[in-house]
């Protein structure tokens, strides 16, 4: 075709660099762990960390939880700050860091993520399509609103429970049994 | 959506407003962030932090109620209770973002920093405040806004010439009473409690004449009820128990009794016929109004909604109502009335024996309050599991193929008769419920009679009563009693009633956000597309695309091009105005395309899209979908250019083949090919092209590239491919990458500049090289 010809004068061999891409793809495809020998996670002024790691140094890397519901200290990847985030390396384990690095961390896994806990159901009231909920949480008190269907309320295990409001907030009622009889009765809506 | 919260006195104090600077924005933040040393505590902008010291800032798990960030024309400050915890000369900011996170948001402020080539990132970056999910979205419109300060402080210096941002976001709460709204700008319940009955109004409009007509025969059944009762008494007490009755006032008794039965149960079929009727009419209407107003919804309504949901308001909501006016309505007023009635007379003839019935009544009454709240609970329940149910036969209909492919079919039919089984439980649980409920309140019920009895019977022996007052009493009582079983299903279906007609104006209600203004005119569509600063996203919180600016000319074809997920579908979707942009606009023939009447634009643009839809129906039907006035000829004409016109005519039915859900199966590129065709038909003036040919093998891909070419020829065409080469007649392309511009000109010109268009096209030529021999081309881009 018309196009492929122009293209192929262009000379492209000596432009293309063929390798660069194979060895992005590579990358792409690798497990690269993060170890306490490898890297060294600082705080920032600002509040976020920094990471150097090998002979390269990031001003602030992004923590990200890949199961951040069921385990939620193995496999964490440290990406690119920006848009792209591009994922630097893994950390296997948080255990496996220094204590200080490790705390870093997890602050900032709890900046990232914000996932209140239940802990007391004070009331559940239905009106017109929607709950209105007041519960106590790891927060503090709430208030929220959850619509009225089932898919409001999801059981992540047996007894884990999931509560997503209109705003889409999440909730966690880490276990359905250790709530009290009049708790459980509030519920009974959603399950 | 409200973007400057007012601050108290004391808060405004802390701000301590310069002169000649005022306050923009004013957004609620309502996680903790604690900045202790951070600067900004002594009141000194930008006061570095004691560097030897150890940096604290840190998420709390603690929520907030009294922190604002502010935004004025000079600064940004956080402000905590009335103390300023943080702010920055906006001047001296290179960036401030709402960064999404995962359940929440950061606010970040960037300021430039020296670079270096071996420390990755830009500028330096301070998290200034954590806001949930609740004020995310309006989070990030003030600080958005505080960015387009930044940006023209940075431009001109001036803060004023800065874009003001507004949203046009409703509230997901109500400011005054605190209840959710149902996506509607104002509170449906602070608007006041007459608006359900308001509703039923509404609902009964065009048919009042008939209600009327109704009420009327039921109130001349009530008291031809009434009146039976009346003879009776008269024909024992006058007739009967004096010894002095006549053969003749035997005959008056039962000729009376046997017009009144047989008129009211006359008059009875008519009016239910009549509530029939009634019903299927309005519910019909309301199908109607409902599927028109879901079609004329903005997709981002429909979006959010589960298909199953919205068949279920539009199909089992509107039954509801049905069942209510043949089931509720038509026995309501006159059984009502006549229990008032039966009560007044009932009491005049002895208040003792009423009021021990009435006893009866009032337990049976209290029973039913106690348990109202459990029936509701385990009804609704059953609603919400049936929604689900048909949600999951919805979602492994239209998943079949993939759950063959991976042979979990018997996975999922466990699955789905796990879900049936739990509705069944749960129906089966709560329908034994009332078997059992129901006769035991028939029962207590039944007491109050016997009991009534037992007294008036005394009274009779006695001569405290006559025998016919007993007869009437019991006749009564039995009015009384009779419907009263019937009535404690009454609340039950008028709350059903009550929810389904909520359900269906929550529909109804629902403001289409993308509609015609006051003014807004049909127009000739000459091709002439300018963006403005456009900003979208499908959430506020996450921008697709940030800050497009371009200008097409009348005729031109335009190229987009770029990774999956960069925005060119967004691009094509703001172009056909099924999304408006947050911010920004976009002119068409000088006329913001707010302005331009939706259906005008719509009849005048053609799209092949992706996934080619096509309806239930002969693929005559469906070129003619556009143009249903096109000619044989026509179609003809069409599908020839798309290089449809051969396959078709191999088909055993040739035009007038069945395509859809149980018709002729076409392949994907057939189906492509049909689609196309429908979109040419209308001659339309603004072509949109989204993967058109992506489902074709290369020579039928020339062919009807052949005949896009000359069908674009003078008209404005947008074309998304990944297969470069079908752009290769674009007159300029553009590389949407990290949510805007990144690179746009003619192929050459793209070509020279060897950036990431260059990349994309070597890259495939490649691909392509190395595998010799093959056809094929359909490379996915990098």
């Amino acid at each position: 075709m018309s196009e492929e010809m122009d293209l192929l004068d262009l000379n492209m061999d000596d432009d293309f660099d063929e390798e660069a891409l194979k060895k992005e793809s590579e990358e792409l495809l690798e497990m690269r762990f993060i170890t306490k020998d490898n890297a060294t996670f600082a705080r920032t002024e600002g509040g976020f960390v920094s990471l150097k790691f090998g002979d390269k140094e990031y001003k602030r890397v992004g923590v990200y939880l890949t199961f951040p519901l069921t385990n939620p200290e193995e496999y964490i990847s440290i990406r690119e700050a920006d848009e792209k985030a591009k994922e630097i390396g893994m950390v296997e384990d948080i255990k496996q860091l220094p204590k200080d690095q490790q705390e870093m961390l997890r602050e900032q896994i709890r900046l990232r993520y914000f996932m209140p806990v239940i802990k007391k159901i004070m009331e559940i009231k239905e009106e017109y399509g929607y709950a209105y909920w007041h519960v106590e949480t790891s927060f503090g008190m709430c208030r929220f609103t959850t619509h009225m269907s089932g898919d409001v309320v999801v059981s992540l295990s047996d007894a884990r429970l999931l509560v997503k409001d209109i705003d889409g907030n999440r909730y966690e009622i880490p276990d359905f049994y250790a709530l009290g009889v009049q708790e459980k009765k509030k519920l009974d809506l959603f399950i | 959506m409200k973007l400057l919260f007012t601050l108290t006195g004391s808060q405004l104090e802390a701000l301590a407003l310069s002169a000649g600077e005022k306050l923009v924005y004013c957004v609620p933040a309502d996680l903790a962030y604690e900045m202790t040393g951070a600067a900004g505590e002594n009141g000194t902008p930008n006061a570095k932090v004691d560097l030897a010291k150890e940096p604290t800032a840190q998420a709390a798990d603690r929520y907030e109620t009294d922190v604002f960030i502010a935004v004025t024309n000079r600064r940004l400050v956080v402000l905590s209770g009335d103390k300023v915890t943080y702010q920055k000369e906006l001047k001296d900011c290179e960036k401030v973002r709402c960064e999404h996170q995962v359940g929440c948001g950061i606010i970040t402020v960037m300021t430039l920093a020296e670079s270096n080539e071996n420390i990755i990132g830009e500028g330096v970056e301070e998290c200034v405040a954590r806001v949930s999910m609740r004020q995310i979205v309006r989070a990030s419109y003030a600080i958005r806004g505080a960015q387009a300060i930044v940006k023209s402080l940075k431009e001109c210096g001036d803060a004023e010439k800065a874009e003001q941002i507004t949203s046009s976001e409703y509230e997901t709460y109500c400011e005054k009473c605190g209840r959710a709204l149902p996506n509607t700008s104002a509170c449906p319940y602070c608007e006041g409690k007459m608006v359900i009955a308001k509703k039923f109004m509404n609902l009964c409009g065009g048919f009042i004449g008939k209600l009327l007509l109704i009420s009327l025969s039921m109130l001349v059944i009530a008291a031809m009820d009434i009146a039976r009762p009346m003879v009776q008494r008269w024909f024992i007490d006058d007739a009967l128990s004096t010894g002095r009755g006549k053969w003749a006032d035997l005959g008056v008794f039962v000729g009376i009794s046997f017009a009144l039965l047989i008129g009211a149960i006359l008059l009875s079929v008519w009016k239910n016929l009549a509530c029939i009727k009634l019903g299927s009419a309005l519910s019909m209407s309301l199908r109607e109004k409902l599927y028109v107003k879901i079609q004329i919804l903005s997709l981002s309504f429909i979006n959010k909604r589960k298909p199953g949901e919205l068949m279920n308001r539009v199909s089992r909501d509107t039954g509801r109502i049905r069942e209510f006016f043949e089931e509720v309505f038509g026995y309501m007023f006159s059984t009502l009335l006549t229990m008032i009635i039966s009560l007044v007379v009932m009491f005049m003839i002895s208040p003792v024996m009423t009021g021990l019935s009435l006893m009866f009544v009032i337990v049976v009454f209290v029973l039913m309050k106690i348990f109202w709240h459990h029936i509701h609970t385990i009804f609704s329940r059953q609603w919400m599991k049936s929604d689900e149910l048909s949600n999951s036969i919805q979602d492994i209909i239209s998943g079949m193929r993939i759950v063959k492919t991976f042979g979990t079919e018997d996975r999922e039919a466990a699955r789905f008769t796990e879900k049936a089984r739990d509705y069944a439980k749960t129906q089966s649980r709560n329908e034994t419920f009332w078997a059992v409920f129901f006769p035991i309140l028939t029962f207590l019920l039944g007491c109050g009679t016997y009991v009534a009895v037992l007294f008036g019977g005394r009274d009779v022996l006695v001569g405290k009563m006559t025998m016919g007052q007993l007869v009437q009493f019991m006749t009564y009582s039995g009015y009384l009693f009779g419907p009263l079983g019937w009535m404690t299903h009454l609340p039950r279906m008028v709350m059903q009633m009550v929810t389904s007609l909520n359900r269906i104006y929550d529909v109804l209600d629902e403001e289409p956000r993308i509609k015609d203004r006051d003014g807004s005119k049909e127009i000739a569509i000459k091709g002439h597309f300018q963006f403005e600063k456009v900003c979208f996203g499908y959430n506020t919180y996450e921008p697709v695309l940030e800050d497009v600016s371009f200008e097409v000319q009348p005729g031109e074809m335009i190229g987009l091009v770029g990774a999956s997920g960069t925005g060119k579908s967004t691009m094509i979707n703001l172009i056909m105005r099924l999304y408006d942009p947050d911010q920004g606009r976009i002119v068409l023939d000088g006329v913001d395309l707010r302005d331009v009447k939706v259906e005008s634009l719509h009849s005048q643009i053609g799209v092949v899209l992706q996934e080619t839809f096509l309806f239930s129906g002969t693929i005559l039907d469906n070129i003619r979908f556009a143009k249903p006035t096109a000619t044989l000829a026509e179609v003809i004409q069409a599908a020839k250019a798309a290089n449809a016109h051969d396959f078709i005519c191999k088909t055993p039915d040739g035009y007038n083949t069945y395509v859809g859900e149980h018709g002729y199966n076409l392949s994907g590129g057939e189906r492509q090919r049909v689609a196309i065709a429908r979109a040419i038909l209308n001659n339309p003036k603004l072509l949109i092209l989204d993967e058109a040919t992506s489902s074709l093998d290369t020579e039928s891909e020339f062919l009807i590239q052949q005949a896009l070419n000359r069908l674009i020829e003078g008209r404005t065409t947008f074309a998304i491919a990944h297969r470069l080469s079908t752009l290769r007649e674009a007159n300029r392309l553009i590389v949407i990458d990290k949510h805007s511009i990144a690179e746009m000109g003619s192929h050459n010109e793209l070509l020279e500049r060897k950036g990431i268009y260059y990349g994309l096209v070597t890259a495939q030529l490649r691909m392509a090289e190395g595998r010799p021999g093959s056809e094929e081309k359909e490379v996915a881009t990098a």
